[in-house]
Protein backbone atom coordinates (compact mmCIF):
# COMPACT_ATOMS: atom_id res chain seq x y z
CA UNK A 1 0.00 0.00 0.00
CA UNK A 2 1.63 3.40 -0.93
CA UNK A 3 1.34 6.48 1.49
CA UNK A 4 -0.90 9.06 1.01
CA UNK A 5 0.99 12.13 1.26
CA UNK A 6 -2.14 13.84 2.07
CA UNK A 7 -3.23 12.08 4.91
CA UNK A 8 -3.52 13.84 8.36
CA UNK A 9 -0.92 13.39 10.85
CA UNK A 10 -1.32 13.40 14.76
CA UNK A 11 2.36 14.43 16.63
CA UNK A 12 2.26 13.70 20.11
CA UNK A 13 5.39 15.01 22.21
CA UNK A 14 5.34 17.34 25.66
CA UNK A 15 8.62 19.47 23.97
CA UNK A 16 7.42 21.84 21.03
CA UNK A 17 11.69 21.75 19.65
CA UNK A 18 10.94 17.79 18.98
CA UNK A 19 6.95 18.82 17.43
CA UNK A 20 9.02 21.29 15.21
CA UNK A 21 11.70 18.77 14.05
CA UNK A 22 9.00 15.99 13.53
CA UNK A 23 6.88 18.52 11.82
CA UNK A 24 9.55 19.56 9.58
CA UNK A 25 11.00 16.44 8.69
CA UNK A 26 7.76 15.28 7.80
CA UNK A 27 6.69 18.41 5.58
CA UNK A 28 10.33 17.82 4.00
CA UNK A 29 9.31 14.25 3.33
CA UNK A 30 6.19 15.67 1.31
CA UNK A 31 3.39 15.33 4.36
CA UNK A 32 0.86 18.66 4.57
CA UNK A 33 -1.62 18.23 6.78
CA UNK A 34 -0.10 17.33 10.76
CA UNK A 35 -1.27 18.22 13.53
CA UNK A 36 0.11 17.93 17.24
CA UNK A 37 -0.40 17.66 21.19
CA UNK A 38 1.36 18.21 23.72
CA UNK A 39 0.27 14.75 26.04
CA UNK A 40 -1.89 11.59 25.78
CA UNK A 41 -4.81 12.93 27.00
CA UNK A 42 -4.60 16.09 24.96
CA UNK A 43 -4.12 13.57 21.75
CA UNK A 44 -6.93 11.24 22.89
CA UNK A 45 -9.44 14.53 22.44
CA UNK A 46 -8.24 15.23 19.20
CA UNK A 47 -8.35 11.97 17.62
CA UNK A 48 -12.05 11.60 18.90
CA UNK A 49 -12.29 15.09 16.66
CA UNK A 50 -10.68 14.52 13.66
CA UNK A 51 -9.47 10.94 11.97
CA UNK A 52 -5.90 10.45 11.71
CA UNK A 53 -4.45 8.61 9.53
CA UNK A 54 -1.21 8.24 11.50
CA UNK A 55 -0.32 8.94 15.04
CA UNK A 56 3.57 9.57 16.03
CA UNK A 57 4.16 9.80 19.84
CA UNK A 58 6.69 10.22 22.29
CA UNK A 59 7.21 7.79 25.11
CA UNK A 60 7.38 9.93 27.95
CA UNK A 61 5.05 13.08 28.87
CA UNK A 62 2.54 13.97 31.64
CA UNK A 63 0.26 13.63 32.37
CA UNK A 64 -0.92 10.73 29.88
CA UNK A 65 2.38 8.41 28.50
CA UNK A 66 2.37 7.64 25.13
CA UNK A 67 2.09 3.74 25.92
CA UNK A 68 -1.25 5.08 27.79
CA UNK A 69 -2.31 6.78 24.83
CA UNK A 70 -1.28 3.52 22.70
CA UNK A 71 -3.18 1.56 25.24
CA UNK A 72 -5.99 3.69 25.25
CA UNK A 73 -6.04 4.11 21.34
CA UNK A 74 -6.31 -0.02 21.22
CA UNK A 75 -8.85 0.09 23.63
CA UNK A 76 -11.33 2.25 21.86
CA UNK A 77 -13.00 0.21 18.99
CA UNK A 78 -13.43 3.81 16.94
CA UNK A 79 -9.70 4.18 17.06
CA UNK A 80 -8.18 0.86 17.31
CA UNK A 81 -6.87 0.69 14.06
CA UNK A 82 -4.75 3.81 13.99
CA UNK A 83 -1.41 3.13 12.88
CA UNK A 84 1.17 4.41 15.78
CA UNK A 85 4.62 4.96 15.78
CA UNK A 86 6.31 5.53 18.95
CA UNK A 87 9.39 7.54 18.63
CA UNK A 88 11.14 7.76 22.26
CA UNK A 89 14.67 8.25 24.20
CA UNK A 90 13.33 4.72 26.05
CA UNK A 91 15.66 2.42 24.52
CA UNK A 92 14.96 -0.13 27.35
CA UNK A 93 13.92 -4.34 25.67
CA UNK A 94 11.13 -4.16 28.11
CA UNK A 95 9.82 -1.12 26.49
CA UNK A 96 9.66 -2.04 23.06
CA UNK A 97 8.30 -5.62 24.20
CA UNK A 98 5.56 -3.65 26.42
CA UNK A 99 5.00 -1.43 23.47
CA UNK A 100 4.74 -4.56 21.01
CA UNK A 101 2.29 -5.88 23.32
CA UNK A 102 0.26 -3.33 22.93
CA UNK A 103 0.14 -2.96 19.64
CA UNK A 104 2.49 -0.52 18.68
CA UNK A 105 2.94 0.04 14.63
CA UNK A 106 6.76 0.29 14.96
CA UNK A 107 8.91 2.19 17.36
CA UNK A 108 11.90 4.90 16.62
CA UNK A 109 14.57 5.72 19.16
CA UNK A 110 15.47 8.96 19.43
CA UNK A 111 17.66 10.40 18.28
CA UNK A 112 16.60 9.45 14.51
CA UNK A 113 17.08 11.07 11.38
CA UNK A 114 14.84 11.97 8.43
CA UNK A 115 15.67 8.18 6.78
CA UNK A 116 14.85 6.12 9.53
CA UNK A 117 11.39 8.32 10.25
CA UNK A 118 10.28 7.97 6.68
CA UNK A 119 11.51 4.30 6.20
CA UNK A 120 9.02 3.23 9.64
CA UNK A 121 6.03 5.03 8.10
CA UNK A 122 6.65 3.34 4.95
CA UNK A 123 6.95 0.05 6.55
CA UNK A 124 4.11 1.12 8.52
CA UNK A 125 2.00 1.29 5.30
CA UNK A 126 3.26 -1.83 3.54
CA UNK A 127 1.76 -4.38 5.77
CA UNK B 1 32.10 -2.68 87.86
CA UNK B 2 32.67 -4.89 90.83
CA UNK B 3 30.09 -4.37 93.44
CA UNK B 4 31.79 -3.15 96.56
CA UNK B 5 35.91 -3.41 97.55
CA UNK B 6 36.76 -6.61 98.19
CA UNK B 7 38.70 -5.83 101.37
CA UNK B 8 34.92 -4.89 102.85
CA UNK B 9 33.56 -8.17 102.00
CA UNK B 10 36.93 -9.83 103.33
CA UNK B 11 35.41 -7.76 106.75
CA UNK B 12 31.99 -8.87 106.34
CA UNK B 13 32.99 -12.50 105.82
CA UNK B 14 34.97 -12.73 108.63
CA UNK B 15 32.45 -10.95 111.01
CA UNK B 16 29.63 -13.68 109.80
CA UNK B 17 32.46 -16.20 110.54
CA UNK B 18 33.50 -15.26 114.28
CA UNK B 19 29.84 -14.61 115.22
CA UNK B 20 28.63 -17.76 113.48
CA UNK B 21 27.65 -19.93 116.79
CA UNK B 22 26.99 -16.56 119.28
CA UNK B 23 23.69 -15.12 119.88
CA UNK B 24 23.69 -11.85 117.59
CA UNK B 25 23.33 -8.83 118.85
CA UNK B 26 22.14 -4.90 118.30
CA UNK B 27 25.55 -3.98 118.31
CA UNK B 28 26.63 -7.23 116.17
CA UNK B 29 23.65 -6.09 113.79
CA UNK B 30 24.90 -2.13 113.90
CA UNK B 31 28.37 -3.20 113.13
CA UNK B 32 27.43 -5.29 110.18
CA UNK B 33 25.43 -2.76 109.09
CA UNK B 34 28.63 -0.30 109.23
CA UNK B 35 30.45 -2.69 107.43
CA UNK B 36 27.91 -2.86 104.67
CA UNK B 37 27.62 0.35 104.27
CA UNK B 38 31.17 1.15 104.02
CA UNK B 39 31.39 -1.27 101.02
CA UNK B 40 28.13 -0.05 99.33
CA UNK B 41 29.51 3.43 99.45
CA UNK B 42 32.70 2.39 97.76
CA UNK B 43 30.49 0.81 94.87
CA UNK B 44 28.60 4.13 94.38
CA UNK B 45 31.80 6.26 94.59
CA UNK B 46 32.80 3.51 91.66
CA UNK B 47 29.54 3.83 89.88
CA UNK B 48 29.27 7.69 89.89
CA UNK B 49 32.75 7.11 88.32
CA UNK B 50 31.43 4.89 85.64
CA UNK B 51 28.27 6.69 85.33
CA UNK B 52 30.14 10.23 84.81
CA UNK B 53 32.91 8.64 82.42
CA UNK B 54 29.83 7.37 80.20
CA UNK B 55 28.18 10.66 80.19
CA UNK B 56 31.41 12.68 78.90
CA UNK B 57 31.98 10.37 76.09
CA UNK B 58 28.39 10.95 75.09
CA UNK B 59 29.21 14.46 75.81
CA UNK B 60 32.16 14.50 73.74
CA UNK B 61 30.30 12.28 70.55
CA UNK B 62 27.76 14.85 70.85
CA UNK B 63 30.26 17.42 70.53
CA UNK B 64 31.99 15.62 67.78
CA UNK B 65 28.89 15.67 66.18
CA UNK B 66 27.78 19.13 66.03
CA UNK B 67 31.27 19.76 64.77
CA UNK B 68 30.60 17.43 61.98
CA UNK B 69 26.89 18.88 61.53
CA UNK B 70 28.52 22.26 61.43
CA UNK B 71 31.35 21.05 58.92
CA UNK B 72 28.47 19.80 56.24
CA UNK B 73 27.39 23.36 56.03
CA UNK B 74 23.82 22.29 55.43
CA UNK B 75 22.42 25.54 55.37
CA UNK B 76 24.90 26.72 52.82
CA UNK B 77 24.45 23.83 50.53
CA UNK B 78 20.34 24.64 50.97
CA UNK B 79 20.28 28.33 50.36
CA UNK B 80 22.88 29.26 48.12
CA UNK B 81 24.27 26.00 46.71
CA UNK B 82 21.62 24.07 45.34
CA UNK B 83 19.88 27.03 44.35
CA UNK B 84 22.29 28.35 42.02
CA UNK B 85 23.03 24.97 40.77
CA UNK B 86 19.31 25.28 39.64
CA UNK B 87 19.64 28.87 38.32
CA UNK B 88 22.82 27.35 36.20
CA UNK B 89 20.33 24.19 35.09
CA UNK B 90 17.64 26.93 34.17
CA UNK B 91 19.91 29.10 31.97
CA UNK B 92 21.53 25.75 30.60
CA UNK B 93 17.66 24.80 29.10
CA UNK B 94 16.99 28.07 28.15
CA UNK B 95 20.58 28.53 26.15
CA UNK B 96 19.89 25.24 24.72
CA UNK B 97 16.39 26.41 23.92
CA UNK B 98 16.93 29.39 22.34
CA UNK B 99 19.94 28.12 19.78
CA UNK B 100 17.41 25.50 18.69
CA UNK B 101 14.72 27.65 17.65
CA UNK B 102 17.16 30.12 16.28
CA UNK B 103 19.13 27.06 14.06
CA UNK B 104 15.78 25.87 12.71
CA UNK B 105 14.17 28.98 12.26
CA UNK B 106 16.85 29.33 10.25
CA UNK B 107 16.85 25.97 8.53
CA UNK B 108 13.22 26.72 7.71
CA UNK B 109 13.65 29.92 6.07
CA UNK B 110 16.43 28.46 3.90
CA UNK B 111 13.92 25.57 2.97
CA UNK B 112 10.64 27.64 2.64
CA UNK B 113 12.69 30.36 0.37
CA UNK B 114 11.90 30.53 -3.44
CA UNK B 115 15.46 29.74 -5.25
CA UNK B 116 14.14 31.04 -8.14
CA UNK B 117 16.03 34.04 -7.85
CA UNK B 118 19.63 32.34 -7.28
CA UNK B 119 21.79 35.47 -5.94
CA UNK B 120 18.62 36.17 -3.80
CA UNK B 121 18.67 32.36 -2.69
CA UNK B 122 22.35 32.67 -1.89
CA UNK B 123 22.39 35.82 0.12
CA UNK B 124 19.75 34.74 2.20
CA UNK B 125 21.85 30.87 2.91
CA UNK B 126 25.04 32.68 3.66
CA UNK B 127 22.85 34.85 6.17
CA UNK B 128 21.29 31.96 7.99
CA UNK B 129 24.49 30.06 8.01
CA UNK B 130 26.36 33.07 10.11
CA UNK B 131 23.19 33.12 12.50
CA UNK B 132 23.74 29.28 12.93
CA UNK B 133 27.18 29.30 13.63
CA UNK B 134 26.44 32.40 16.17
CA UNK B 135 23.72 30.28 17.62
CA UNK B 136 26.09 27.49 18.09
CA UNK B 137 28.01 29.44 20.69
CA UNK B 138 25.41 28.46 22.99
CA UNK B 139 27.67 25.12 23.43
CA UNK B 140 30.48 27.16 25.34
CA UNK B 141 28.13 28.74 27.64
CA UNK B 142 26.41 26.01 28.32
CA UNK B 143 29.60 24.08 28.96
CA UNK B 144 31.20 26.58 31.82
CA UNK B 145 27.37 26.28 33.57
CA UNK B 146 27.57 22.89 33.45
CA UNK B 147 31.36 22.70 34.86
CA UNK B 148 29.69 24.72 38.20
CA UNK B 149 27.02 22.52 38.49
CA UNK B 150 29.46 19.48 38.57
CA UNK B 151 31.28 21.46 41.45
CA UNK B 152 28.31 21.95 43.42
CA UNK B 153 27.70 18.28 43.27
CA UNK B 154 31.57 17.61 44.31
CA UNK B 155 31.50 19.74 47.18
CA UNK B 156 27.97 17.88 48.49
CA UNK B 157 29.16 14.54 47.71
CA UNK B 158 32.35 15.68 49.86
CA UNK B 159 30.89 16.60 52.65
CA UNK B 160 28.29 13.70 52.86
CA UNK B 161 31.09 11.68 52.41
CA UNK B 162 33.33 13.17 55.09
CA UNK B 163 29.93 13.60 57.91
CA UNK B 164 28.66 9.67 57.17
CA UNK B 165 32.46 8.58 57.63
CA UNK B 166 32.79 10.42 61.07
CA UNK B 167 29.59 9.26 62.41
CA UNK B 168 30.08 5.70 60.77
CA UNK B 169 26.68 6.37 59.08
CA UNK B 170 24.52 3.31 57.93
CA UNK B 171 22.10 3.58 55.40
CA UNK B 172 18.71 2.29 56.61
CA UNK B 173 17.51 2.47 53.16
CA UNK B 174 14.27 2.10 51.23
CA UNK B 175 13.48 5.76 52.47
CA UNK B 176 10.99 7.51 49.96
CA UNK B 177 8.86 10.39 50.85
CA UNK B 178 5.56 10.06 49.74
CA UNK B 179 5.99 12.14 46.73
CA UNK B 180 8.98 10.32 46.25
CA UNK B 181 7.19 6.74 46.12
CA UNK B 182 4.75 7.88 43.73
CA UNK B 183 7.00 9.14 41.32
CA UNK B 184 9.11 5.40 41.72
CA UNK B 185 5.42 4.02 41.66
CA UNK B 186 4.60 5.78 38.47
CA UNK B 187 8.31 5.32 36.56
CA UNK B 188 7.88 1.64 37.11
CA UNK B 189 4.35 0.82 35.92
CA UNK B 190 4.34 3.32 33.09
CA UNK B 191 8.03 1.50 32.33
CA UNK B 192 9.47 5.41 32.33
CA UNK B 193 13.23 5.19 32.23
CA UNK B 194 14.82 7.90 30.19
CA UNK B 195 17.52 7.79 27.63
CA UNK B 196 19.44 5.13 28.43
CA UNK B 197 23.15 5.61 29.76
CA UNK B 198 26.26 5.05 27.56
CA UNK B 199 26.29 1.18 27.11
CA UNK B 200 22.73 1.10 28.28
CA UNK B 201 19.95 0.29 26.31
CA UNK B 202 19.24 -1.28 22.66
CA UNK B 203 19.82 0.60 18.90
CA UNK B 204 17.68 0.76 16.27
CA UNK B 205 18.33 -2.34 15.00
CA UNK B 206 17.81 -4.19 17.92
CA UNK B 207 14.62 -2.76 18.54
CA UNK B 208 13.49 -3.86 14.63
CA UNK B 209 14.63 -7.67 15.44
CA UNK B 210 12.10 -6.87 18.70
CA UNK B 211 9.30 -6.29 16.46
CA UNK B 212 9.33 -8.77 13.53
Amino acid sequence: MAVDMSMPILVVDDYNTMIRIIRNLLKQLGFEDIDDACDGSAALNKMREKKYALVISDWNMEPMTGYELLKEVRADPSLAKTPFIMVTAESKTENVIAAKKAGVSNYIVKPFNAQTLKTKIEAVFAD
Amino acid sequence: MTIGNPRHLDHIADFLRTQRNEDVSLSDVVALAEITATSLQTFFENMDVAIYRELREIAEYIQAMKIEIGALGVNEIRDRRIPAAGEELGAIIKATENATNTIMGCAEAVMSAAADDVEAFKALVEEKMLVIFEACSFQDITGQRIAKVVATLEHIEMRVARFAAALHAKDLGGYLSEVEQARAERRRRLLLHGPAREGEGIGQTDVDRLLR
